[in-house]
C-alpha cells in the first residue's frame, strides 16, 4: 500500500485541500470533549475566554481568583472561562459493492468527500474518525487529530475497498457499539439496502449523534441509459430483475428514483438527521464549499 | 355487384407442405423464446428496478403483450409472406379484355331521361363508362368511338386515362339517326388497322363495349376478333309518342285551301290520348285530341287551313315522355314559284301539249325553242347562268351540261358516265317507281314502245322504269341538280314535217302525269306538297338561289348563323343541320332570308325509344350483360407491401422502442 502525496492528490487536490484549510465542522449541538481542543465546550475551563464568577471555596485554584475584585469587595470571588474542547467527527463511508459503481465510482466519491471532510476536522484539532462500514472489526478506523495526521487519514482512506456486504443497520450497531461518543457523524452512502435503512438510522439518532447522510448516487441510477431486454443482476446479492426496457418503464423508474429520495428525505427531517442528496456527477468541491456550507455541515 | 371474396390461389399444397409452412410460426415463437437472451446487465441494486417493476406486475398481460411486441410482428411478417407466396386473389369483377372500345350511341334516342337519376341515357353511358375507365389498369388501352348516322373516333387508342375522361366529357348529343354498321367498321379497322391486308396474323383481340339503346337495324358485320359486349340504356318498355311524318298539302280538289297531314305515332303499351296542336309562325292555329293505338300504333292528324303564301309551321303533341324532341315537328311553307321551262325540240306537239295543261301551266311557264338554238351564244348565256330550272331535250344533247335540271328524251347528257345501248325492239315496261315524285301516279300498263335503249347511268343514279330490256327512265343527281334520261324516244315531227310516233303513251292518261310530275319535280317546288321536303339532322343540304350570289347566310333554329361560300355557280353545301327546327337563309347582303328549310327527326327507330334487351351483330345475337366479367384479382402486390410497412414497423420498433 502506497502512502504519501500521491495517495493525497488522488482523493483531494491540494487547491481543495487549501480551500478546506478555511473551513470548520459546525456541530448543532454542543458536545463534551475529551480532550481540550479548539471548541468551546459548556465545560467550564481554561481558556481566554470569560465566562462568569462564582465564589470561591476552599480548594480552587488560586490562580483564578480574581483579585482586583477582591480588593474592591474584599470577597474572593472566581473567574471562570470557557473551556475550549475538541469535537468528535466520524465519518462513515458506506463500502457496499453497489457503492463500486460508477465512474468515478459512489466510492471513490464518497473517500474524496470523507477526506475533505476529516481534513476540515484535523485542521480545526477535532477528533476525527474515518470508517469504512463493515471493516470495523477487522480494521476499524484510526481515531485522528491535527494536520499532521492528515496521511494516516488517506492511508486508511485508500486501504478501503468494496465488496462488504453487509445490512447498513448490521455494520453501524457494531460501530454504534464501539463508538460510544457523541459529535458529529457524516454517513455517505447509497441506502441501496433492501432490508431497509430506517432502522440503521434510528440506531444514529438513539446515540444522541449529530447525523448527516449524503446520499451518493450516481448518473447512471438517476438517468439509467439502457435499451433492450436486459437481465438485471444485482452486484450485492445477485438478484436478478429481467426487464424489457420501453419509454414507460424508464419513466416509471424515474418516478421511483424520485420517491425514493423523497422518503429518504422525509424520513431525515423528521428525526433531525441532515440529509444531502448527491450525485457523483457533483465535484465534490462543490459539494463541500456549497452544499454543505448551506446545509450548515461546515462554514 | 359480386361480393367480394377472398381466395388462395388452387395450388394443391400437401399435408407436407401445410405441416412445414404451420412449423414456421411455431418455430419461431420457440426460437424467440428459447434464443431471448436478456443481456445481462450489473447494477448497483436492483432495489429500484425491482420496485419500478412490481407496479407494472399489475397490469401485466399488456405488458407482455408489449414486450412482445416485435414476436407479434414477426409473426404477422411471416404471416403475411406466407399468403402472399400462395397467390391469393380476390373474386372481383374485372374489365373483360385489355383493348377496349367504348361504342357510345350519341342518336337522337339517347336524350330519353328514362331512369331514376333523370339523366339522359347519355350520360349514364358517360358515367358508366367513366366507371370503366377508373377501373382501368396498367396494360390497359381504350378507344372511344361516338357513333349515331356516322362514327366518330373521339379518341384512339390510349393508356391515359385522364384523357380518356376528358374525350368521354366531351360527347354530346345528337339528333341523328343510328347507324351501328359504321361505328363497328370503324372499331374495327382501328381495332386492327393492318386486319383489312395480309398482316391478319396481327389481328388483335379488343373487347367493343356497346353503349346504345340498340335502336338501330340489325347488321351483318363479322366481327372477327371483336368480343361485343352490349349494354343497354334505357327501359325496355318507355313510352314515347312521336311525330313521324309532318307536310302540307295544297288540295288541288279546293282551290285556296291547305291540307296538314301528320302522323302520330306511339310506342307504348298503352293508348295514349292527347292534343296535336298546330302552330303557324309561333301562333296557335288549330289544336285537335287525338288518340293514338299502343305498340308502334300509327293515327293520323289532319287540318284544313286558308292557303298562305309562305310561314312556318310546328306541329306539338302536348304529351309529356322522356324523349321530348320527337314531339315537335317542324314544315316550311314555300311560295308557289312558276318554273320556268325550256323545250328543245324539233317539233313535239304530244309533249308540248302535255307540258301545258292548266295543271302545268299554274306551276311552270314553257318556252319552246328548236334545237339549233344550242349552237347560239345567247342560250349558252342563259344555261350557263340558270336562267332555267328545267331544261327538256327532246332528241338533242347540249355540248355543255347547263346549270339546271334536265330532262334528255332519247339523248344523254355529254358528260358523265351516259350511255345509251344499241335500241331493242318492243320494250315492255315492267316496273315503275311509284314513290319517286316523277313516277308516282304513272300507271305504264298497255303502253306500247316500238323500240328503245337501256341505259346506262353513272353511279348513284335512280332507276324510275324498268323494261326487259333494261333500265329506261334513270334520274341521276349532279352537283345540286337532277338529271333525268329517257331510253326511249317519243317520236315528233320529222324533218318533212310528217309525224311519226315510237310510243302510245302521249294517248295514255298517264302521261300527263308523268309530264306533271316532271314539271313539278325538276321545277324544284311541287304544288301537291306545299312545304319543301323536310331533312333529317345531319344531312348535308344542297342549297340553290335563283341568281348566283358569293355566299348565304343560313341561321339555324337556336340563331347560329353560319356563312357558305358558293360551290359551284349558284349552289351552296350547308352540312351543319345538327339541330332540329326552321332553318333560313339569307343570301349574300339581303336582310330578308330568301328561303327556308325544316330539319325533323321523323324516324321511327329513334322515337321507339324501348331499348333492346339484345341486338344483332354480325350474324350473333348478342344479350345486354355486364360489364365486367368475374376475374380473379392478384392481392399477392398488396400483401407484400403490407409485410414491407410491418418490415419497417418492426425495425422503428426495434430501433426505438425504448420510446414505445
Amino acid at each position: 500500500m502506497s502512502t504519501g502525496p500521491s495517495n493525497i492528490s488522488n482523493l483531494l487536490t491540494p487547491q481543495l485541500l487549501a480551500q478546506l484549510e478555511r473551513m470548520e465542522l459546525v456541530s448543532r449541538k454542543v458536545f463534551r470533549g475529551r480532550m481540550k481542543g479548539e471548541r468551546r465546550s459548556a465545560r467550564k475551563g481554561q481558556s481566554v475566554e470569560f465566562a462568569d464568577f462564582r465564589n470561591y471555596v476552599a480548594g480552587d485554584d488560586l490562580r483564578f481568583i480574581d483579585w482586583n475584585l477582591y480588593a474592591r469587595l474584599d470577597k474572593l470571588f472566581l473567574k471562570l472561562f470557557l473551556e475550549e474542547e475538541d469535537l468528535h467527527f466520524y465519518s462513515l463511508i458506506d463500502c457496499s459493492s453497489s457503492m463500486e459503481f460508477g465512474d468515478p465510482s459512489k466510492l471513490h466519491y464518497a473517500k474524496q468527500l470523507a477526506g475533505a471532510l476529516g481534513f476540515i476536522g484535523l485542521c480545526r484539532a477535532d477528533r476525527v474518525k474515518v470508517e469504512g462500514l463493515g471493516m470495523g472489526i477487522s480494521n476499524p478506523g484510526p481515531v485522528l487529530r491535527g494536520r499532521a495526521s492528515l496521511y494516516r487519514m488517506m492511508e486508511y482512506l485508500s486501504s478501503i475497498e468494496g465488496g462488504k456486504n453487509m445490512p447498513l443497520q448490521a455494520s453501524l450497531r457494531e460501530f454504534c457499539l464501539r463508538n460510544s461518543g457523541k459529535g458529529i457523524l457524516v454517513l455517505i452512502t447509497d441506502l441501496m439496502d433492501k432490508t431497509g435503512y430506517e432502522s440503521a438510522l434510528r440506531l444514529l439518532v438513539a446515540q444522541q449523534m449529530d447525523v448527516y447522510v449524503i446520499h451518493v448516487m450516481s448518473p447512471e441510477e438517476l438517468d439509467p441509459d439502457v435499451t433492450g431486454d436486459l437481465k438485471l443482476v444485482d452486484c450485492e446479492d445477485q438478484d436478478v430483475a429481467e426487464i424489457t426496457v420501453s419509454r414507460p418503464l424508464l419513466d416509471r423508474y424515474k418516478r421511483t428514483v424520485a420517491s425514493f429520495i423523497d422518503t429518504a428525505k422525509d424520513f431525515c427531517n423528521r428525526r433531525g438527521i441532515g440529509y444531502v442528496m448527491t450525485s457523483t456527477a457533483t465535484p465534490v468541491e462543490q459539494l463541500v464549499s456549497s452544499y454543505l456550507r448551506r446545509r450548515g455541515l461546515v462554514r | 355487384m359480386t361480393p367480394v371474396r377472398f381466395f388462395l390461389n388452387n395450388f394443391t399444397l400437401n399435408t407436407l407442405c401445410w405441416t412445414v409452412l404451420a412449423a414456421i410460426p411455431i418455430g419461431i415463437i420457440l426460437l424467440y423464446f428459447l434464443k431471448l437472451r436478456r443481456a445481462p446487465l450489473e447494477v448497483p441494486s436492483t432495489y429500484l428496478w425491482s420496485r419500478t417493476i412490481e407496479d407494472l406486475h399489475v397490469n401485466s398481460l399488456w405488458q407482455r403483450l408489449r414486450q412482445s411486441l416485435l414476436l407479434f410482428l414477426q409473426l404477422l411478417l411471416l404471416l403475411l409472406i406466407i399468403i402472399a407466396c400462395l397467390f391469393p386473389w380476390l373474386q372481383g369483377t374485372e374489365l373483360r379484355g385489355k383493348r377496349l372500345i367504348f361504342l357510345i350511341d350519341v342518336s337522337a334516342s339517347m336524350a330519353a331521361t328514362d331512369n331514376k337519376s333523370g339523366i339522359s341515357r347519355l350520360d349514364k353511358a358517360k358515367v358508366e363508362i367513366a366507371k370503366l375507365i377508373n377501373k382501368m389498369e396498367t396494360g390497359h388501352t381504350a378507344m372511344i368511338v361516338s357513333f349515331a348516322d356516322q362514327a366518330r373516333v373521339e379518341q384512339s387508342f390510349t393508356d391515359s386515362r385522364s384523357r380518356l375522361r376528358m374525350k368521354l366529357n366531351q360527347i354530346k348529343l345528337t339528333n341523328h339517326t343510328t347507324d351501328l354498321e359504321e361505328a363497328l367498321r370503324t372499331a374495327a379497322g382501328l381495332a386492327n388497322p393492318g386486319s383489312s391486308g395480309e398482316s391478319a396474323a396481327e389481328a388483335r383481340a379488343a373487347t367493343m363495349y356497346i353503349y346504345s339503346d340498340g335502336g338501330f337495324a340489325p347488321t351483318e358485320f363479322s366481327l372477327g376478333t371483336l368480343t361485343p359486349v352490349y349494354r343497354a340504356m334505357g327501359e325496355t318498355t318507355t313510352p314515347n309518342v312521336a311525330i313521324g311524318a309532318f307536310s302540307v298539302s295544297r288540295n288541288p280538289e279546293k282551290p285556296g285551301k291547305m291540307k296538314v297531314f301528320a302522323r302520330a305515332e306511339n310506342y307504348g303499351t298503352d293508348e295514349v290520348t292527347t292534343n296535336a296542336a298546330l302552330y303557324i309562325d309561333d301562333s296557335l292555329v288549330d289544336a285537335d285530341e287525338i288518340s293514338i293505338p299502343p305498340d308502334g300504333g300509327i293515327t293520323g292528324i289532319s287540318f284544313t287551313l286558308e292557303d298562305r303564301d309562305e310561314g312556318i309551321l310546328r306541329m306539338v303533341l302536348e304529351h309529356k315522355d322522356t324523349l321530348p324532341t320527337d314531339n315537335t315537328a317542324y314544315a316550311v311553307l314555300a311560295r308557289t314559284r312558276i318554273a320556268r321551262v325550256l323545250l328543245i325540240t324539233a317539233g313535239n306537239p304530244f309533249l308540248e301539249k302535255a307540258l301545258t295543261t292548266k295543271q302545268s301551266a299554274k306551276i311552270s311557264d314553257i318556252t319552246v325553242l328548236s334545237p339549233s338554238v344550242l349552237k347560239t351564244e345567247s342560250y349558252k348565256n342563259e344555261a350557263m347562268a340558270g336562267m332555267y330550272d328545267v331544261i327538256i331535250y327532246d332528241r338533242v344533247a347540249p355540248d355543255r351540261m347547263p346549270r339546271s335540271n334536265t330532262y334528255f328524251i332519247g339523248t344523254v347528257p355529254p358528260k358523265g358516265d351516259w350511255e345509251l345501248e344499241p335500241k331493242k325492239l318492243r320494250p315492255f315496261i315492267l316496273d315503275v317507281d311509284r314513290v319517286h315524285p316523277i313516277t308516282q301516279f304513272v300507271n305504264m300498263t298497255n303502253v306500247v314502245i316500238i323500240d328503245g335503249s337501256p341505259v346506262k347511268s353513272p353511279r348513284g343514279s335512280t332507276v324510275l322504269m324498268d323494261a326487259q330490256i333494261g333500265p329506261v327512265i334513270v334520274s341521276s343527281p349532279r352537283e345540286g341538280f337532277v338529271d333525268v334520261v329517257q331510253g326511249f324516244e317519243l317520236g315528233g315531227v320529222l324533218e318533212d314535217g310528217a309525224q311519226e310516233w315510237n310510243t302510245d303513251w302521249p294517248r295514255h292518261r298517264s302521261f300527263p302525269v308523268y309530264c306533271y310530275n316532271v314539271l313539278s319535280f325538276l321545277g324544284g317546288q311541287s304544288t301537291a306538297d306545299a312545304t319543301r321536303s323536310s331533312e333529317q339532322p345531319g344531312a348535308s343540304l344542297a342549297l340553290r338561289t335563283i341568281l348566283p350570289v358569293e355566299y348565304v347566310t343560313v341561321t339555324s333554329p337556336s340563331g347560329k348563323k353560319v356563312k357558305v361560300e358558293r360551290e359551284g355557280e349558284a349552289a351552296y353545301r350547308y352540312v351543319n343541320t345538327e339541330e332540329l327546327g326552321v332553318y333560313s337563309v339569307t343570301e349574300s347582303t339581303s336582310e330578308l332570308p330568301s328561303q327556308y328549310f325544316a330539319i325533323n327527326i321523323f324516324d321511327s327507330r329513334e322515337s321507339d325509344i324501348r331499348a333492346a334487351e339484345k341486338v344483332d351483330l354480325g350474324y350473333e345475337e348478342i344479350e345486354g350483360s355486364s360489364v365486367e366479367e368475374p376475374g380473379k384479382k392478384d392481392i399477392w402486390k398488396w400483401i407484400i407491401g403490407l409485410a414491407i410497412i410491418v418490415l419497417v414497423f418492426e425495425w422503428y420498433v426495434y430501433n426505438r422502442r425504448v420510446y414505445l
